[in-house]
């Protein structure tokens, strides 16, 4: 699976804008954040960040914080304390200007059923600011591996597996700096998943800071090159899969976190 | 391809855009049709009432001239008056569905004559006709509803409102350009009939244009309360309910209860009871003693006092002395019902403040030149063709000068 040539994609033109010039090079960071939902604390000191060229995975259990740490980078959220930057701006305060350099791929991609995947993406970089070509539309949905025959038609029809491609397909077109992945895999069969990994490797060659929030630790293992575990609101363990980690024993200890 | 365009796509392909807008087109198109049919009928039949007075006139002259009988040529003839429509009518047909637009007068006493046509054409008044005022006003706004009540709730409902919030680069852009496009589209297939019917009208373009800003800052009011029950972030199908409940609430039931307030706080006679109050004056005008109807009646002419003496048990000059009388004992209802009718009108002009749909009806009525003050207008202008008239055949009748045929030419005439 190869990746469009980024000079057709929207990094460089719409979608590329200057940094502010105080800001830390790094993509996604996080600083000791709280963040309260009603009475509950859901984030309690999370600090965690993503360089570029990085994928990174969290993992943890149903209400470890996994989604809200999302919605905060995508500036859905207010933390209550603590410092959120995604390549240097604050996504609660400059949502737009966060935004646009942020791609997000939700767990379950909603598209307009009453347009096709080259309409929905054609659409969908309108507003991001990016009038991509057919061609480049058809190369990123190569890229994604979605069938031809299918992109023409509307996506009423399409299984979950195909609306994540599309999205995907989109991610890979903005070519931003932070991509936000919500279980990305959940619902791809093992070939289109490896596929999928492929992608992103690309794309973290490209420069791109990858975030995953995921259910999935062999997939995270497979891909990430670090994995974070969220468990009551902050990181409690932070491993290298590249640096040979027991994946079985791990998956112990997450299974055991995740029960906690 | 531009995001307008694209927006424009994703639009027109949803379920319900089209139908709407074709129903609005299509009601719209009906109500002007309706309009102009009307403003048309209105207009055939003033065209056909001239040559029908003049036959009816040489008819009265072959005989009256004859007899060279003023009192006769005063009595028998009917002067026509009607009321031209104005070009912009067709919107709003209003009071010129109920009331007379055409009335045939005497030199007789007078305000019976106005009032006793008050009845014309009532059952229209129940329904109201079906013009454009009317689409604009109620169905106009349950369209808008229709294409905005769910336009963000369709968003959260569908999964989309998370990746619109991240990929749009201005949200309020985003927003902004949906609603412009649905309202605007909605407007568009609301005013393109009644531009045309303005233009087949003859209406002048300032007041067309001015017709259009109306409906614009109508909708615009539609458009915002949609927005505001939106905010709500309750479900399509709550909103849709709440919208309906408002569009119930703003458009008949508080308008409704605003007009019964307005009534029961300003009572306003039956103009027909002015008909019967002046007929009784009238009447009794045979039983009073002839010298004081003669001196009543000189104190409002002293012009006519030295013309004014008659033997006999009968004479003209008595006659319409005692017809003038008669508009005269009614002068206070007279004042009181016009009164009363410009009372209840200012009220509502100021309910129109408050209820948008109030204000609408009344300031397009206004534009049409169909509302009341429209109606009392011509009243007036009857008035002063009836003054016109009395003035004509008093001299006639006074200085007992005969009445020939050629004098009928000489009759004030009604211009239109």
């Amino acid at each position: 699976m190869t990746l469009p040539d980024p000079s057709q994609t929207a990094r460089g033109t719409a979608a590329s804008t200057s940094t502010p010039a105080s800001a830390p090079l790094q993509p996604i960071e996080m600083r000791d954040v709280e963040l309260t939902r009603g009475s509950r604390t859901v984030l309690s000191g999370l600090s965690l960040d993503v360089k570029a060229g990085e994928i990174y995975a969290l993992l943890g259990g149903n209400g470890a914080g996994k989604s809200t740490t999302l919605s905060a980078l995508l500036g859905f959220l207010t933390p209550t304390s603590g410092l959120i930057r995604v390549c240097g701006y604050d996504p609660a305060a400059e949502a737009d200007a966060a935004r646009r350099r942020t791609a997000y791929l939700p767990e379950n991609v909603a598209l307009y059923d009453l347009l096709t995947a080259h309409e929905n993406i054609a659409y969908f970089m309108a507003l991001a600011g990016a009038e991509p070509e057919r061609a480049a539309i058809d190369a990123a949905l190569d890229a994604a591996g979605l069938q031809r025959e299918a992109r023409d038609r509307r996506v009423s029809g399409y299984s979950k597996g195909m609306r994540q491609k599309v999205a995907i397909a989109m991610a890979v077109l903005r070519d931003v700096p932070v991509l936000l992945l919500d279980e990305p895999t959940s619902g791809l069969d093992p070939r289109a998943t490896a596929d999928f990994n492929a992608l992103l490797g690309g794309l973290k060659a490209r420069g791109t800071a990858i975030l995953m929030v995921t259910h999935d630790l062999l997939g995270a293992a497979d891909c990430a090159d670090r994995i974070g575990f969220l468990a009551e609101g902050r990181i409690i363990e932070e491993v290298h899969p590249g640096e040979g980690i027991d994946v079985l024993a791990l998956h112990h200890r997450y299974g055991e976190r995740s029960a906690a | 391809m531009s995001l307008l365009r694209q927006e424009l796509r994703l639009f027109l392909r949803q379920r319900i855009a089209l139908p709407a807008l074709l129903l609005m087109l299509v009601l719209s198109a009906a109500s002007v049709a309706v309009g102009l049919a009307e403003i048309a009928r209105q207009h055939d039949v003033i065209a056909r009432i001239q040559p029908k007075q003049a036959q009816d006139e040489g008819t009265v002259a072959a005989w009256a001239g004859k007899e060279g009988d003023a009192g006769n040529a005063a009595y028998y003839t009917f002067h026509a008056t009607w009321d031209t429509p104005s070009p912009m009518a067709f919107v709003a047909l209003g009071q010129r569905d109920v009331a007379p637009f055409v009335l045939r007068v005497r030199a007789l006493a007078l305000e019976g004559q106005i009032h006793e046509n008050e009845t014309y054409n009532a059952e229209l008044a129940l329904p109201g006709r079906f013009d454009w005022a009317f689409v604009l006003t109620y169905l106009a706004p349950l369209l808008l509803i229709a294409l905005l009540h769910d336009l963000f709730s369709s968003e959260r409902e569908a999964g989309r409102a998370v990746l619109l919030a991240v990929m749009a680069r201005s949200q309020r852009s985003l927003w902004l350009r949906r609603i412009a496009l649905r309202a605007g589209l909605l407007l568009l297939a609301l005013l393109v009939p009644f531009v045309v019917g303005a233009a087949v009208s003859g209406t002048p373009g300032s007041q067309a244009a001015l017709v259009g800003a109306i409906a614009a800052a109508y909708l615009l009011l539609w458009t915002l309360v949609c927005l505001a029950v939106s905010r709500w972030r309750q479900s399509s199908l709550a909103n849709a309910a709440s919208l309906a409940s408002a569009w119930l609430a703003i458009t008949l039931v508080l308008p409704g209860l605003a007009l019964l307030a307005i009534n029961s706080a300003i009572p306003v006679q039956q103009g027909i009871e002015l008909t019967l109050a002046q007929r009784e004056a009238v009447h009794a005008g045979w039983d009073k003693p002839k010298a004081a109807t003669m001196q009543a009646f000189l104190r409002d002419h002293p012009e006519w006092k030295d013309k004014a003496a008659f033997a006999g048990g009968f004479h003209w000059k008595w006659y319409y002395a005692f017809q003038h009388l008669g508009d005269r004992a009614v002068d206070s209802k007279v004042a009181a019902y016009r009164a009363g009718l410009e009372a209840r009108d200012a009220w509502t002009r100021r309910t129109g403040w408050i209820l948008p749909s109030v204000g609408l009806q009344v300031a397009i009525h206004r534009l049409a030149q169909t509302d009341l003050a429209a109606q009392i207008a011509y009243q007036d202008r009857i008035r002063a063709f009836h003054a016109a008239l009395r003035r004509f055949y008093y001299p006639y009748i006074f200085s007992e000068t005969p009445f020939r045929e050629a004098d009928f030419a000489k009759a004030p005439r009604w211009r239109g």
